[in-house]
Formats: C-alpha cells, structure tokens, sequence
C-alpha cells in the first residue's frame, strides 16, 4: 500500500518537482512555529508564567493554534507520500506522530477544562493541579515531537 | 570571504563541532524548541500588538518578552555554531545571507518597538484596539521572523552564490 502511494501523482510531485518538496517542508516549518509556539505559551501560562494574562484569554489563542496544527497535518501528509516506506519503517518517525496524537489530545483535554473553568482561575488565581500536569505534560510532548521529528532524518 | 572560510575550518570550534556525529542533529533539535519559542512567544505579543486577541491584556504582552530572549538566545548559540561548523556552505548561500538580513530588520524593528512602544503600552488601555505605529511594528515583527524562518527551512535549496 505504501509503496503504492509513492507513485501515485501527488508523491511523484512532492519528491521530484523542483519547488514541491522544499514547498511543503516550508509550509512544515511554519505550521511548526505555530502549533508548538502558542500551544508552549498557553502552557506556560497555565504552570504560572505571565502574570496579568487572564486563563480565559488564552482562549483566544486557540484558533490559531489548531490552524497551525492543519497546516502541518495537511504538508505532512504530502511530504509522508514522498517517502511513505521509508516513513513507516522509521522509529523516530512513528515516535513522532504518537507524540503528536498524544500531544492534540491533551490540548483538547486542556482545552475542555479551560473552557469551564478558567474564569474561576482567574478570580481565585489558582490552576487546579491536573491542569497544570497536563500543560507539562504537554509540553514535553512538543519538545519530544521536535526531537523526533527531527531525529527522522538520521536514524 | 575564502580567508575567514579557512580560518574558521582550521579552529578548535569547528573541530568541537566535527569531534561528535550528533552534535550537530542536537543543535538542529535545539534550534527548532528555540525558534519556537521565539515565534510563539512573538505571535501573542505581535498578534496583540496588531490589533487582535483583544481579550488578552496588552500591558501584560511584555512579561513573554522573556521567551522571546530565551528562543532567540539558543538560536543565536546554536547558528552561530552552524557556521563555525560548515562556513563554507553559509557564507556562499544567498539564502543565509538574506536571513541574516532579516535578523538584522527585525532586530531594528524590536528597537523601534523597545523606545517608541514600551514606554506608552503601561498607558495604554488592555483590551482596546492599538495605534497606527503599533500595528505597522507587528506586521514588520511577523513578516521579517516568519521570513528568517522560511529562509532557514530552504537554506538547503536556495541556490550558491
């Protein structure tokens, strides 16, 4: 199946065309910044950094977080193409992805109990400590995403 | 050029960088967590700055100025290492060299930002909207770092010279 998918129309552009790989490794990077980036940053709030930035306000942060997220869900499917056997048979690869599953469900988790309970963070200035385990737990997840990610290329 | 390339190929630092195999995966990991909090940090400042997330309170904005240093501290460290390992390859790349440029707009750019902004944003109302000058310091913040980035993703496929 997988090998199937490499010579289908869409891989054969995406790894041999001039502008399609670095196209959509571009598009990767910036999706990157922008998941990872807002996601640490609401995490960061919510272990206790940035003061002054209301629970609920990190709300609106999160459409622009989750448009990070499609970007590379979509580039990263085109850029999986390309090279889908060698993909599937890489550990650092597969490492990657179930950090990123893990990662979107934690946001959602963190997410759902923003949504019903940030305003009480905010008049009682304390996050309940399961939130503020899952925002570790999160980031750490992104980090470990990263260095897998990255890892792909050399093991 | 061909000078600083070959002193800095026959230097202890490039040799530090040579000496292991994953020193330089382990840079490249660390310059990725760097430029996210780089650009993480700055898409909330910048964001707010421009105009929107109206519920996020502008005066707070600055206490992420701190990650902004942080993001851009590794990446400084771990680029610089980049080039002292492979100067050749940078100092011949027309992509690396307008990176460095777009460093260099959007380091002027954070000055503007440090004398005309930073004094005032204390004054200013949390959830409104921002000043012309405001809006035109994001957009130039947002435009030169989304570009710094994309120029270092491509860096391995923009042309030589």
């Amino acid at each position: 199946m997988f090998e199937w998918l490499e010579g289908t129309a869409v891989a054969l552009w995406v790894g041999e065309s001039l502008y399609g790989y670095p196209f959509m490794l571009a598009c990767h990077a910036v999706g990157l910044a922008i998941v990872v980036g807002l996601f640490v940053m609401r995490d960061l709030r919510l272990i206790g950094f940035f003061e002054g930035i209301s629970y609920e306000s990190l709300d609106s942060l999160r459409k622009f977080a989750w448009t990070g997220f499609v970007i590379n869900a979509i580039s990263g499917c085109f850029l999986f193409t390309s090279q889908a056997t060698m993909f599937v048979s890489n550990t650092a690869f597969l490492l990657k992805i179930s950090m990123i599953f893990l990662a979107a469900i934690c946001g959602a988790i963190i997410q759902n109990k923003m949504r019903d309970e940030a305003a009480t963070w905010d008049s009682s200035g304390v996050v309940a400590g399961s939130v503020k385990s899952l925002a570790m737990l999160s980031i750490a997840l992104w980090m470990g995403a990263i260095i897998a990610g990255r890892l792909t290329a050399y093991v | 050029m061909e000078a600083f390339v070959a002193a800095v190929e026959s230097s202890a630092i490039n040799a530090w960088v040579h000496n292991w195999a994953w020193t330089w995966p382990i840079m490249e990991i660390i310059h990725f967590m760097g430029l996210s909090l780089l650009l993480g940090s700055l898409l909330v400042i910048d964001l707010r700055l421009a105009g929107f997330i109206r519920r996020v309170n502008i005066v707070a904005t600055h206490k992420l100025l701190p990650w902004v240093f942080i993001g851009f501290g590794l990446n400084l460290v771990t680029g610089f290492l980049f080039v002292m390992g492979d100067p050749a390859r940078y100092t011949a790349n027309i992509g690396f060299w307008w990176k460095m440029f777009l460093v260099l707009i959007a380091g002027l750019n954070a000055l503007w930002f440090w004398f005309k902004i930073n004094p005032v944003m204390m004054t200013w109302d949390p959830h409104a909207d921002t000043p012309a000058i405001a809006k035109v310091i994001a957009w130039v913040s947002l435009s030169s770092w989304f570009g710094v980035l994309l120029l270092g993703r491509l860096i391995p496929y923009i042309g030589t010279g």
